[in-house]
């Protein structure tokens, strides 16, 4: 065994991680660790834009849903004129939580200890005995809410708690031609079905990350039984097809799985492939009418993935999208919340069908989803192991695979689709935030 | 509730069908399961909010964490049935407690309206720490001519953040 000094600084252990990662190695450490951990909130959430919410969940003025970037909870409030803001959920005054709920409308926010009161933007207008008590010494100005940067991207609202990071759209880095594929599948875009499963469990957020920036590798075997029983529209010895497509320097990866003979944008009802012809660009409909899965994560913690779901072994089944989000609540242990997005004009038939599917493979009594819990948990268990603390895994897969000239769309595309690529592109990206250079 | 009571022998039969219904469960004979659920059956979980006390709803009218039928009961029962049910290998162990069932007419007159408290335990592996579950369950139980058959499942956690890696027991 590599023993290493237990004297060995963090910086050191993440410069030779970096190092590693370049070679095809990666430390399991890095699954389940205080120290990791404690670094991804100083230097990685504290700069990335981070999803908070998608805009169909907050879509009348007042409402609200709070949410996370790394430890800081936020409240992200549609105010009165439509515009989206996040907030930092704490009175200015003593602290004091502000807002308990998940989600509901509120015009105003007040504070249950001493009354301070904010508009739902985080504008401060309500101090009890302001004159008497404060003689003209407090300006409101001065005290509203902390607030966070927001942006979006269609109908998705990203935070970013760095004033100085470049803007999401530099930061998706054309990762955005992908993500058309679950944001636009409608000429009316998306919404969600409705409030996300929640849920908490001992696994490590990375591992989710990982998984969704392509890992069809695991598909034949975790969740086998699809494949088994005929309930997945592919055969176990067919899913290596299709591309990897990494946007280099960004971290972000997508799966676009392939099947032999499947037909072009199979499980969609045909009126919703006549939108996407006219939503998507020509290039976009060259690539995705040959998808048959897609699975793609965002950097750093939000993923989608778009597949079809047969409730009739040996069809094609029926298409639905999910969208991801892996909170971290400390070293191996996660808060998840997990959306299906529907097309907006879609039937109400297809909505309900495609809903019906995601909750039989995804959310917390999902099919696939039980499987995938079941086995990160057991890798951020291990990874917990003294033993491990030396211990690399192999990111060797597709080590000299080179871009696909042909490939129409933005980054770096390999085939096949079983392919290291994208997590080391991704492992990389997380490195440079962890040594405080990105 | 303004109705004529259900009788006391009505009450008792009832009772005990959910009491074998939770036993079949807890001994993982799904199959047996299967058997005493309605064609038609609903099976939902609605997913529960946390919002403010004068907020009109805190279970979801559309998100479900069980959104089930027969024919994706079924699935589910097939699946476990693999050997590829990694999330049930090994299985959990789990222990239904049925108690406060109070049993109501229901819309049709072979149905009656069963309200029940539902308390779950789950232990997986060698894991001290198991999971538990508490849930308000709505059901509808159905008298047939082979007996009582349950129509609808209707169960709430009494949790917004459920604290489990994944749900692949039966509810």
């Amino acid at each position: 065994m590599n023993t290493k000094p237990e004297s060995q600084s963090l910086a050191a252990w993440v410069e030779e991680t970096r190092e590693g990662i370049d070679s095809g190695r990666f430390p399991a450490r890095a699954f389940n660790d205080q120290a990791v951990y404690d670094l991804e909130q100083e230097r990685l959430f504290s700069k990335t834009w981070c999803f908070l919410a998608h805009e169909s969940e907050i879509p009348h003025p007042g409402d609200y849903v709070t949410r996370y970037i790394g430890n800081n909870n936020l409240i992200v409030a549609r105010d009165e004129h439509g515009e989206i803001y996040a907030n930092l959920n704490m009175c200015r005054h003593r602290g004091n939580v502000m807002c308990k709920a998940e989600m509901g409308n509120a015009s105003h926010f007040r504070c249950s200890y001493h009354g301070w009161t904010y508009k739902n933007s985080g504008e401060l207008v309500g101090v009890p005995y302001m004159k008497e008590g404060y003689e003209g010494r407090l300006k409101r100005k001065d005290w509203g809410l902390v607030r966070v940067r927001v942006d979006s991207y269609e109908g998705l609202v990203f935070g970013c708690l760095d004033p100085e990071a470049p803007p999401l759209d530099e930061y998706l880095g054309g990762f955005q031609f992908y993500l058309d594929l679950y944001l636009k599948h409608g000429l009316g875009g998306v919404e969600v079905h409705g409030p996300p499963d929640h849920w908490i469990a001992d696994t490590d957020w990375k591992i989710c990350t990982e998984n969704f920036a392509g890992d069809g590798y695991h598909t034949p075997v975790a969740h086998q039984w699809g494949f088994h029983l005929g309930y997945f529209p592919s055969s176990g010895s067919t899913h290596s097809q299709g591309w990897a497509v990494s946007i280099p320097g960004k971290g972000h990866g997508i799966g676009l799985g392939h099947g032999p003979n499947f037909p072009p944008f199979g499980g969609f009802p045909d009126d919703l492939v006549a939108e996407m012809k006219q939503s998507l660009s020509p290039e976009q409909v060259e690539v995705f009418s040959r998808t048959r899965t897609a699975v793609g994560s965002v950097f750093p913690n939000l993923s989608f993935l778009m597949q079809p779901f047969s409730l009739e072994p040996g069809e094609i089944g029926v298409r639905f999208v999910t969208m991801r989000l892996y909170h971290p609540v400390g070293p191996g242990r996660m808060e998840m919340y997990s959306w299906c997005l529907v097309p907006k004009n879609a039937s109400q038939e297809y909505k309900k069908e495609a809903y019906r599917a995601y909750t039989l493979a995804f959310g917390q009594a999902g099919t696939f989803e039980q499987d995938d819990f079941e086995n990160w948990t057991k890798v951020t268990q291990a990874a917990g192991m003294t033993m491990v603390r030396d211990v690399d895994f192999p990111y060797i897969m597709g080590m000299d695979s080179a871009p696909d000239p042909e490939f129409p769309g933005p980054g770096h595309a390999v085939v096949p689709y079983v392919n290291d690529t994208n997590f080391r592109n991704l492992w990389s990206r997380w490195a440079d935030y962890l040594a405080g250079e990105a | 509730m303004g109705e004529q009571p259900v009788d006391r022998d009505t009450v008792s039969e009832i009772q005990e069908f959910m009491f074998r219904e939770a036993l079949a469960l807890d001994e993982r004979r799904f199959r047996d399961w299967l058997a005493m659920l309605t064609d038609d059956i609903r099976y939902e979980a609605p997913l529960r909010v946390i919002r403010e006390g004068l907020a009109v709803w805190d279970l979801s009218p559309t998100s479900r964490i069980f959104d089930d039928d027969r024919q994706t009961l079924e699935v589910r029962i097939q699946r476990l049935e693999t050997d590829f049910a990694w999330a049930e290998q090994p299985p959990s162990q789990t222990r239904h407690f049925v108690t406060n069932v109070l049993a109501d007419p229901g819309d049709n007159p072979d149905e009656y309206k069963v309200h029940s408290n539902c308390f779950i335990y789950r232990s997986r592996g060698t894991s001290p720490t198991p999971s538990l579950y508490s849930l308000s369950r709505k059901d509808v139980v159905r008298r047939t001519e082979d007996g009582w058959r349950l129509a609808r499942r209707w169960a709430a956690f009494d949790q917004a953040l459920i604290n489990a890696h994944n749900l692949s027991i039966l509810i």
